[in-house]
């Protein structure tokens, strides 16, 4: 209903709307599903008065007037329930009379979501066109020289090692003078990133684990999960799936002592041990669960009290220096599975990534870098977080191998990078660049719950409300009513099908180049850009 | 046929290697020359035995001695036949295209590569990319290629037609005849084989049993391919039908996901197996596999319909200080109750035809809903109007309890009448000669119809019996009748006329002494008249000051004057300016004089800045502030045995004064009756849930009492349209019969909790709430 009564200065019309609500009364049937699907509650169920005039031809009479009043959806313009344009209600439309436009200028309602004075807070990623990556192309093509080989005949060994690879020389010695050596896993080269239990639903997260576990044990991919720092759930725990699980702490240590009670009943190590130091959605902001997704299951997890708001902290409360945390965390992590596991930092990209790249140099326990890039997505953040902070992957990837090159130690320290990757789609082509700019291995996130789950969410600002639990796929709720809308084996089946066709795409990548077994990490002579900037920045190839 | 004319070409002479470009002209030339049996004696040369179309239909027979070079019978023609009486080297039957190539040896790497018709024997093992990019033309039989022994690696890859048959007779990996990774890329043709593999691209083929007419085609085959290499000895080993499988290209529509468990045979015998019941939440969570629907119904709604009938107090009874229930007065009148509607008022206002039908402000219709949206509220004046003809209801016995009342004006009345009520006597004072207080003693008649008044307060002397008038009380008084009732109630209003502070005032008249003498009408103002506070007594005071004849009036105020509604409206038209601010500096003879210097004349000046209540009568158990009698929530007085409601607590509308009687009246029943009160109090309903469309903007007068009963939204109370019934999408909601009354309910297992219901709804009774928290 229309108020006849003042404006305030958050009434807006459905034009500042960054969604609108194109509802058409003659397909529509009112079946009600629409309105009772919207995540939000932008549309309901509206009364509208209808005043005809009909007037006989003649000027003899007076016209004739009817009220009358006939019923439709009428979209809402509170900011508070603003249209997120997941397009919920197109979905389930049997006439498809209803669907949201992108408005077709500037909105308004970003002047609005500060009421009460709270920021915005959303779920999603960077607000942002496509990033360079998916502007460098693999310029080497070789035919007759290196020789090319055929992706789809001959044998890949898709393969690539995370934990401190000592040089070859110095192996034997180290073992006589040290009595131990590093573990290293050999893992694929493509990630799935850290995720918590608690930001993701249960049916997401095993379904994610379950894709996981098939691809190890039936088409021998050892691709490996980070669990996100939400607990791991015990059965996994207990688990021979474990190994393909990379168990992360970080400043909220969620869930860290069911794992601790576990390790006596372990069939398994763990692939190895994320510390979580930064993310690349929200840098230098930590997570908040919200009170109402901590639910008996989420409790039971994480093991806290139920009901409860979880904040994890933007820093760990007892570290203060990067020697801190090596020296600390490092070997704290590496003591609990008996110097088995291999234990690596995860940081937000940064300015400063080379100092701590340079620290974990001199540490023979530091198994890798993950550095997180500003694409990088979320369950909750402040938008501000999310759009206008971070550093880009690209850069700090390159910049941290070639200070690895400078030192030699390049095969030594494995570079995870994340973050945006397959934002546009592009998986395979924004992975197989930064493996060559000098990645070892790339994390995704998003990639996999868009393409394993049906997220809606993107960077026009489409839907983006993971945190407010009530997510229209059930991928990041705790509600069984909308998370039970997901069905974990068919999670599981998308995931599987996006390794191996991104396996499929990465060997077309590769072949050329004659690679097969051995990934061409930091093989940067492969890569051009069309931006003369960007090549001399990368130090890759300006090719137009 | 001709006899076969021979000839011998050697591919070595006098020490040296003949070249392959003069051995394959050699050849070409012979067979030109019409020679259709060709000897020759090999040194490695390329292509040897190809490309012999020259002899047309007639056949030609190339034997190969010596060892022969790559691509053996190359671009074979369908005359020729090749025997290779070694081994051959890579590429053998390369391209070709009809040709028979028989080797008596092992064949090298990429045999019959890319063959697209004919066949290729070899009488041993070959090597590695056998039978790989091979076709099959639909206007020529498709090829064939035996093999006596085994396959090398990368066997078949990419091939598209044809038949390869592996014997597995003294193969090279006696554990593995087709070699490592065959089969990939494979889209047509088959392979029959016998003997033991170790796997093939389960994407691109599949394994077949061996059917009757492939072993049918395999047992003539055979027999040919063994007596062309010399050993029809093994027809019988190998031709033990149980011995041999085929393995087939998948079509295309089958290559998709081919050769993988499916992911729910994954969950049952892997993932469940290893995790226990549930998986890997089945220690924590009790769920079945599987999906539920968007839209669902019963628990798996995330909203339900709830209806709230009654719930919530409509905005005109939350609106009214006396609290009388508007919107249920209304519905009586829409079922035809006229009646009942009238009398229901009595039992909240002894006034309602005074106060409701002329003096109030009708706070109800300014809270009504349908203003807030440009539509005209309901008159419930005509219905106040209407309640001059109510009827006191039957009166219960009394209870012996007594209790004072000082002051008959609105309060005073209010209270007392709400204890007679409720069966204890109440006995009023007052010091004027009549009841009502400012109702009876100021205010205009232009106001209130004397008739109107007269009969209210007869009924009320029906109702209330001990009546005494013309009492000023002192102190001690007080405290007589303190220990003569059970309570005391003040209600003696705000009677004394604030004045002014400043020179000449004791010239000035008071308003309420102005007001009474135009009641009296003694009231003789002067030809100019200025009122020096613009509120709406100073506004009742322009009007009588009009009507007893003054021409020029003038109202001052400090600041922007507060009258407003009928009283405002009056003194308008009875021509009265008014200005502000202005500050009265003094009051002479000639006028008013203003702080600014200037001098408003006037003949007669009316101060009119307020009322304090005369407070000296009471004792000092009862403590006052600010001129005025403190009270709690209750009304209760700082003495426990008095009570104090009205104007003498808080200057309000008359309204307020009924109400505070009223609630005041129920404390102090509880109290005489020993119980507890009931003090919860229901809250507004929120407007936005009332839909107003239903009703016509261009209805803003009302004909009659039923003309605003049915435009009356009915705020918060059902109406029992059945528009949602209607509505439902789901057919689930229904209208079920209670003892007192009925209620509509939604069928829970057809509901998806749409909330059609509640936005259609005319009165937002129907709410939509989240479903219970599941999980």
């Amino acid at each position: 209903m229309q108020a006849d009564r003042p404006i305030a200065p958050s009434s807006l019309s459905v034009k500042d709307l960054p969604w609108q609500i194109a509802w058409n009364r003659d397909l529509c049937t009112l079946c009600g599903r629409c309105t009772a699907v919207c995540p939000v509650h932008a549309i309901e169920p509206g009364v509208f008065r209808k005043r005809s005039l009909t007037q006989a031809a003649g000027l003899l009479e007076k016209p004739r007037e009817e009220v009358s009043v006939f019923y439709g959806i009428r979209q809402k313009t509170d900011p508070a329930y603003a249209c997120v344009g997941c397009a919920m209600c197109n979905m389930v439309c049997p006439n498809g009379a209803i669907t949201p436009v992108k408005s077709d200028e500037a909105q308004k309602l970003v002047y609005h979501l500060n009421q009460g004075g709270q920021p915005r807070r959303r779920g999603g990623r960077r607000n942002a066109p496509p990033g360079i990556l998916d502007r460098i192309k693999f310029i080497r093509i070789s035919m007759l020289t290196d020789p090319a080989l055929d992706a789809g005949r001959h044998e890949f060994e898709m393969r690539t090692l995370l934990g401190r690879v000592l040089p070859p020389e110095d192996t034997l010695t180290h073992v006589r003078d040290n009595g131990w050596m590093p573990p290293v896993r050999e893992i694929y080269p493509l990630m799935i990133g850290s995720m918590s239990f608690g930001a993701l639903s249960p049916t997401m997260w095993e379904g994610l684990v379950m894709g996981v576990s098939y691809l190890n044990e039936e088409l021998g991919m050892p691709v490996r999960m980070c669990t996100g720092e939400g607990g791991c759930p015990p059965r996994l725990l207990r688990s021979r799936f474990l190994k393909y699980i990379i168990l992360q702490i970080a400043s909220g240590y969620f869930g860290w002592d069911e794992i601790i009670h576990a390790l006596p009943e372990m069939r398994e190590d763990p692939c190895a041990i994320e510390i979580k130091y930064g993310q690349g959605a929200k840098p230098g902001d930590g997570g908040l669960l919200m009170w109402h997704k901590v639910n008996r299951l989420i409790a039971a997890i994480r093991g806290v009290p139920q009901g409860v708001s979880l904040p994890s902290p933007p820093t760990h409360q007892t570290k203060y220096s990067i020697e801190e945390s090596v020296a600390k965390m490092i070997q704290s992590m590496y003591m609990a599975w008996g110097f088995r596991v291999p234990v690596y930092p995860k940081i937000s990209g940064t300015s400063t990534a080379l100092a701590v790249l340079n620290n974990l140099t001199r540490n023979p326990f530091a198994g890798g870098l993950a550095i997180d890039g500003e694409d990088g997505g979320t369950g909750a953040a402040y938008n501000v977080s999310m759009d206008h902070m971070g550093h880009p992957i690209a850069t700090n990837i390159r910049d941290a191998y070639l200070t690895l090159a400078r030192l030699g130690k390049q095969n030594e320290l494995p570079l995870i990078a994340g973050g945006g990757i397959g934002k546009t789609g592009n998986l395979a082509a924004n992975a197989a660049s930064l493996i060559m700019l000098g990645a070892s291995a790339v994390q995704i996130g998003k990639y996999a719950m868009q393409a394993g789950a049906g997220c809606l969410g993107s960077e026009g600002d489409r839907c983006n409300i993971c945190n407010i639990g009530r997510c229209p796929k059930g991928i990041t709720s705790q509600d069984p009513r909308l998370y039970r809308r997901l069905d974990p084996e068919k999670v599981a089946e998308r995931i599987v099908d996006i390794f191996v066709s991104f396996d499929q795409e990465l060997k077309k990548i590769v072949a050329p180049l004659g690679r097969s077994t051995s990934l061409p990490i930091g093989m940067a002579d492969a890569l051009g850009i069309d931006d003369y900037h960007a090549s001399e920045r990368l130090n890759i190839r300006y090719v137009v | 046929m001709e006899p076969l004319r021979e000839i011998v070409i050697k591919g070595f002479e006098s020490g040296t290697r003949v070249e392959s470009r003069t051995l394959e002209e050699r050849v070409q030339d012979a067979v030109a020359k019409g020679y259709r049996r060709i000897r020759c004696e090999a040194r490695g040369q390329h292509g040897i035995g190809g490309r012999l179309w020259k002899a047309g239909d007639q056949k030609v027979l190339v034997e190969v001695s010596g060892p022969p070079g790559q691509r053996v019978g190359s671009m074979g023609s369908p005359n020729t036949t090749v025997v290779v009486l070694g081994p051959a080297s890579d590429d053998t039957g390369w391209l070709n295209a009809g040709a028979e190539i028989i080797v008596l040896g092992n064949a090298g790497n990429g045999t019959a590569n890319a063959m697209a018709q004919g066949k290729v024997m070899v009488a041993g093992n070959i090597g590695a990319r056998g039978m790989t990019m091979t076709k099959a033309n639909p206007r020529f039989a498709p090829p064939e290629l035996w093999i006596l022994g085994s396959a090398g690696d990368y066997f078949a890859e990419f091939m598209a037609g044809g038949t390869a048959v592996v014997c597995g007779h003294e193969p090279q990996d006696p554990s593995n005849v087709l070699g490592y990774r065959p089969c990939v890329g494979m889209v047509r043709g088959r392979i029959v084989f016998r003997g033991p593999h170790k796997g093939f691209s389960l994407v691109d083929a599949k394994l077949a049993p061996i059917d009757d007419a492939t072993y049918e085609w395999l047992a003539a085959g055979l027999r040919y391919f063994l007596d062309k290499i010399g050993r029809p000895e093994l027809f019988k080993k190998l031709s033990n039908r149980p011995d041999w499988r085929v393995l087939e290209a998948r079509a295309p529509h089958e290559k998709q996901g081919a050769g993988r468990r499916s992911m729910g045979r994954f969950y049952e015998e892997v993932w469940e197996k290893e995790l226990g019941k549930g998986a890997m939440l089945g220690d924590l969570l009790n769920v079945s596999r599987g999906a539920v629907p968007v839209i669902a119904t019963g628990e798996w709604r995330r909203f339900v319909p709830v209806w709230e009938n009654k719930a919530y107090m409509p905005p005109c009874e939350a609106g009214c200080p006396t609290g009388i229930p508007v919107r249920e007065r209304w519905r009586l009148i829409r079922e035809g109750r006229l009646d009942e509607a009238v009398d229901m008022a009595l039992a909240y206002t002894p006034f309602p035809a005074t106060v409701c039908g002329y003096l109030c402000p009708n706070l109800c219709m300014q809270g009504c809903t349908r203003p807030d949206f440009a539509m005209a509220p309901v008159d419930v004046t005509r219905l106040g109007k209407a309640s001059i003809q109510a009827k006191v209801p039957e009166l219960p016995p009394l209870s012996g309890k007594r209790v004072a009342v000082i002051g008959g004006g609105p309060a005073g009345v209010s209270i007392a009448w709400q204890l007679r009520m409720r069966g204890h006597e109440a006995v009023l004072f007052d010091m004027e000669a009549r009841l009502g207080g400012k109702i009876s003693g100021l205010i205009p008649e232009s106001r209130i119809p004397g008739d109107v008044l007269d009969a209210e307060l007869k009924r009320m002397r029906d109702v209330l019996p001990h009546i005494h008038l013309k009492q000023r009380l002192e102190k001690t008084d007080v405290q007589r009748l303190k220990s003569d009732y059970d309570y005391v109630v003040v209600a003696s209003g705000a009677g004394k006329s604030r004045t002014l502070n400043v020179p000449g005032a004791s010239l000035a008249v008071l308003a309420n002494d102005f007001l009474k003498s135009a009641k009296a009408g003694t009231l003789k103002p002067g030809a100019r008249v200025v009122i020096i506070g613009a509120g709406n007594v100073g506004c009742d005071v322009a009007a009588e000051a009009h009507r007893f004849g003054a021409k020029n009036i003038v109202l001052i105020d400090a600041q922007d004057p507060a009258s407003f509604g009928k009283e405002r409206k009056e003194a308008e038209a009875a021509g009265a300016k008014f200005l502000w601010p202005r500050f009265t500096k003094e009051i002479t003879q000639g006028g008013v004089v203003l702080s600014t210097g200037e001098t408003l004349p006037a003949d007669t000046v009316v101060i009119s800045i307020g009322d304090v209540p005369d407070t000296a009568y009471l004792p000092e158990s009862v403590e006052t502030g600010r001129g005025y009698v403190k009270v709690d929530a209750d009304y209760k007085t700082t003495d426990p045995r008095i009570f104090a409601v009205g104007d003498a607590v808080k200057p309000g509308l008359l309204t307020d004064a009924i109400g505070a009687g009223r609630k005041a009246a129920g404390v102090i029943a509880a109290l005489l009756e020993d119980r507890g009160r009931q003090t919860f109090q229901r809250k507004m309903i929120d407007k936005r849930r009332v839909t107003l469309e239903y009703f016509d903007p261009r209805v803003t007068e009302f004909e009659d009492i039923s003309a605003c009963a049915s435009q009356c939204a009915s705020c918060g109370a059902c109406r029992d349209c059945g528009i949602c019934e209607t509505v439902c999408p789901r057919g689930a909601i229904s209208r079920v019969a209670l003892k007192d009354g009925f209620e509509r309910r939604a069928d829970a297992d057809k509901c998806i909790g749409c909330g059609f219901c509640a936005g259609v709804c005319p009165c937002g009774i129907w709410d939509l709430v989240e479903n219970a928290p599941m999980g």
